[in-house]
């Protein structure tokens, strides 16, 4: 099984105000807000926190089929390496392997419940106008769909 | 506080998040925020500060993981005025 989260960040930069009183503590661990705080590209970090934990979600709830709203409970690390950002999640005791890639318009995490399942993983991002009229039917592992882009991912 | 009056004061809060749509004409106890008014889920915290500020209480984590429907909403906001 695996996951996949993108965000747009044009339209979160429309849709959130991450820096509103509050709204980090409802989303990220004390460690994660350290990594926020200091890191030099606050808005990226946020949101690449935010994709690992919404990619694991989407894994996670389908194990489970526990479905709730407790980002707090996903505890994410960063293990950054040259060009690739890759992480690990946390929830109870599982644990998930993520691999985050970043451009000027998008962050795109994949996640899958073993480390070796990542790099199997066939991504595709599709940028508005050009999606597939019928994406259903390429039968996904998981799809993500946020502003302009939409991620499918097949594992 | 009835349920009816609290549904009054969360439309507006949830207006502001949730895609013009049917299901957000017919905003009812049953309606859920993701499946049914398409609120993107990094939306759902600034749901719950507006749902704090509005009705002067404090959600924790715990209670905030159950608030995916307005029903489920409206039992949280219940207990805890009742703990003011």
């Amino acid at each position: 099984m695996i996951g996949n989260d993108l965000v747009d960040l044009d339209l979160a930069k429309m849709q959130s105000n991450w820096r509103r009183k509050g709204y980090l503590d409802k989303i990220f661990t004390p460690a994660e807000q350290e990594l926020i705080n200091t890191s030099n590209g606050a808005d990226e970090t946020v949101w690449i926190l935010w994709s690992m934990k919404e990619a694991v979600y989407k894994i996670h709830n389908r194990i489970t089929g526990v479905r709730n709203f407790a980002p707090t409970s996903l505890a994410c690390c960063l293990t950054q390496s040259n060009d690739k950002i890759t992480g690990l999640v946390c929830i109870g005791d599982q644990i998930y392997f993520t691999e985050t890639t970043t451009s000027a318009s998008y962050v795109h995490t994949i996640a899958a419940p073993l480390f070796n399942q990542l790099s199997n993983i066939v991504i595709e991002i599709y940028a508005e106008p050009n999606h597939p009229i019928d994406y259903k039917s390429l039968a996904p592992g998981c799809v993500s769909h946020h502003g302009r882009y939409l991620a499918l991912v097949y594992g | 506080m009835s349920n009816e009056e609290i549904i009054n004061k969360l439309k507006p809060i949830i207006t502001t998040y949730a895609p013009v749509s049917d299901a957000l004409d017919n905003l009812n106890e049953e309606s859920d925020f993701i499946k049914d008014l398409n609120i993107n889920s990094a939306n759902l915290v600034d749901i719950i500060l507006d749902v704090e500020e509005e009705f002067g209480i404090t959600i924790d984590n715990t209670s905030m993981e159950k608030m995916l429907t307005v029903s489920a909403s409206i039992e949280v906001i219940k207990e805890k005025l009742s703990e003011k």
